[in-house]
């Protein structure tokens, strides 16, 4: 078959596929007259399509973990009751790249521990096992209440086996996992605390590299733990061939997790804290909205956007989120290194510097009572300036009245919009405060004046009233001077 | 509101491990998405059939007809002995026709999407679709069907 048979087999079947198949064979005949060859070639592709069932349907990179895994690495479970050293295994509480992890009991210390059976191939190789245990040496330096405690590195019967602290509670994907939004304080407090142990850790010189959902762990009181501390960098600095095998049996470990990864990592340029700071900002960010901030369908289309795509920014999914939280994560996420923090102590100084002015709601709701008192004056001013007309019943009178009721539609109607877009529409509300400044501020001005000059109106008839009536004027002016500005910057901080 | 992804953390992070370790070895740049997907996909498919071949799945391969692979696919395993008869099929197919070839390293071994792939390729969504369809049924008939 030549490749003009071909192309017309393509067009005839992809043609066909539109078609009832009950009319499929008339109208191959009727696309290719002239060709036997085609048009059987057609039909038997036709007949192998609707056979074909599932056939490739399903994508073999989702079952690529079963695929992989069984590759002579011999692990198997232990038991509960086996006892390894001073450690008796209690259950089996997960499975990690670096090997199974159990709950034990340290039988010399009388406490519980969380004991990880490092893999054979981990293992197998002395320098591996070398950098291993400076890596434990080092992570075991982290004291933290928001790291979990590397205990011990211990060699029994050849096999290596990590002994640290053992956290009970739940990881943040299984929060993410839920599909609730965290609040506002639950967001702050989980920001500040998990920069705080990075930092702690990036003071020390050393980096996590695989920080992700999966790795912070929530207590019981409601404390973040990072776990894994170090240990990814464990093959990072072995080179040569034997490292791409040992990486394709240690999935999330040797270099971080796809989706965490930062642009550099993905590029197999060196990591250092920064690379940090950015899986973090990922972390952050799922944590707040419930999505990766490079959603995609697979995680090479996802890797692929961590390299040349921006995040949807923050407050579009989380409005009602404190815009300082959104800057922090927002440079957390630069694709270039040197534009990120340099280190998550940054991190920690930008957020609580950042914390004074963070949004409250009682914060908004000194600035939309204030609206709302200001409109009320508006109100008292316009039945002012209605019985000073009554009173006087000259033309100034009526047109102040006027005037002034104009004016106070105007700027009510601007304040009630504010009003309506901070409920409604956070994400404009910046926008909006910014285009309608200047008229509510002239417009404020222009009503304190006419009101202070109905005062004037109204004093030679009553001296109180007239009183009275300037003095709101000077209130409506200083609301508009003093307190808007004092109202508007504790709500929204600048 | 929110999508759930069940089980996605243990997904295809082994592979696309080594992918990206063979694409940082290799040192290519990669000049867009489009083209780091390419090649990612390429690795990728070249891992897993590597691999298969490494067990010696092809020796308990015998056909799509007597598996039926069908319906078994979802077994690991059948799956994993098919992967090399599947691989040669692939160059047989690439030579006819490259981007039917693509269409499949796309789909079946980096997991793309209709819309993602048809992206990556170029082509509109209904395009690819129809031309997966005749992609999967050339195959189908060359694994059902082998010394045809």
């Amino acid at each position: 078959m030549n490749a003009e048979q071909r192309r017309r087999v393509r067009e005839i079947f992809e043609s066909a596929l539109d078609r009832d198949p009950a009319v499929r064979a008339a109208w191959v005949d009727a696309s290719a007259p002239d060709d036997a060859e085609v048009r059987r070639e057609v039909m038997s592709l036709l007949d192998h399509h609707s056979r074909a069932g599932s056939f490739l349907i399903d994508a073999v990179a989702a079952r690529a973990p079963e695929l992989l895994v069984d590759d002579g690495t011999d692990e198997t479970a232990l038991a509960a009751g086996t006892v390894i050293g001073s450690y008796a295994i209690v259950r089996e509480i997960g499975r990690g790249g670096m090997g199974r992890v159990y709950l034990a009991s340290d039988r010399k210390l009388g406490r519980q521990v969380a004991l990880k059976v490092l893999t054979p191939v981990l293992t197998r190789d002395s320098g591996q096992r070398e950098r291993l245990r400076r890596e434990a040496r080092a992570a075991a330096a982290l004291t933290h209440p928001g790291i979990c405690t590397v205990y011990a590195l211990e060699e029994i019967g050849g096999d290596l086996f990590m002994a640290s602290e053992f956290v009970d509670g739940k990881t943040l994907r299984a929060e993410i996992a839920v599909g609730r939004f965290p609040s506002v304080p639950m967001i702050m407090a989980t920001a500040r605390e998990l920069a705080d142990a990075l930092a702690s850790a990036h003071r020390k010189g050393i980096t996590h590299r695989d920080l992700k959902p999966e790795n912070v762990m929530r207590t019981a009181d409601g404390r973040v733990k990072v776990l894994d501390f170090g240990l990814a960098r464990v093959d990072a600095e072995s080179s040569g061939a034997g490292s791409t095998l040992a990486a394709a049996t240690l999935p999330g470990v040797l270099l971080g997790t796809p989706a965490y990864m930062a642009p550099e990592q993905i590029e197999g340029r060196p990591a250092d804290a920064r690379t940090d700071v950015f899986a973090y900002g990922v972390l952050m960010y799922e944590f707040i909205s419930g999505e990766h901030p490079f959603e995609a369908a697979s995680s090479l289309a996802r890797a692929a956007r961590v390299l040349d795509s921006q995040a949807r920014p923050l407050d579009e999914r989380r409005p009602d989120l404190p815009a300082a939280i959104g800057g922090v994560i927002d440079r957390c996420l630069r694709k270039t290194p040197s534009e990120r923090y340099s280190t998550a102590a940054e991190i920690v100084a930008d957020l609580d510097r950042d914390a004074p002015v963070r949004i409250s709601r009682r914060n908004v709701g000194w600035w939309r009572m204030h609206q709302l008192a200001v409109m009320a004056l508006y109100v008292v001013a316009a039945t002012v300036a209605w019985k000073v007309k009554e009173v006087r019943g000259d033309a100034i009178a009526l047109w102040l009245f006027v005037t002034l009721c104009l004016l106070a539609a105007f700027v009510g109607i601007i304040r009630g919009h504010l009003v309506f877009t901070e409920r409604m529409n956070r994400r404009r509300l910046s926008g909006e405060r910014k285009r309608t400044d200047r008229a509510k501020f002239v417009g404020d001005l222009l009503i304190a004046a006419a009101v202070v000059v109905d005062g004037l109106a109204l004093a030679p008839i009553t001296a109180l009233g007239g009183s009275l009536t300037m003095a709101l004027g000077i209130a409506i002016a200083l609301a508009a001077v003093l307190m808007e500005p004092a109202t508007t910057d504790a709500a929204f901080g600048n | 509101m929110r999508r759930e992804r069940p089980g996605q953390t243990l997904q295809p992070t082994a592979l696309v491990h080594e992918v990206y370790l063979r694409l940082a070895d290799a040192g290519t740049p990669w000049k867009d998405e489009r083209h780091f997907v390419g090649i990612a996909a390429r690795s990728m498919r070249q891992i897993l059939v590597e691999r298969a071949r490494a067990r010696g799945a092809q020796k308990r391969w015998a056909g799509l007809d007597r598996v039926s692979l069908t319906e078994s696919l979802v077994h690991a395993a059948a799956e994993d002995a098919m992967l090399p008869a599947l691989d040669e099929a692939l160059d047989r197919l690439e030579k006819i026709d490259p981007e039917q070839a693509k269409i499949i390293e796309l789909r079946y071994f980096a997991g793309l999407g209709i819309e993602e792939a048809a992206a990556a390729l170029g082509m509109s969504p209904a395009t690819l679709k129809r031309r997966w369809s005749l992609a999967r049924a050339w195959l189908f008939r060359e694994l059902s069907e082998p010394g045809r």
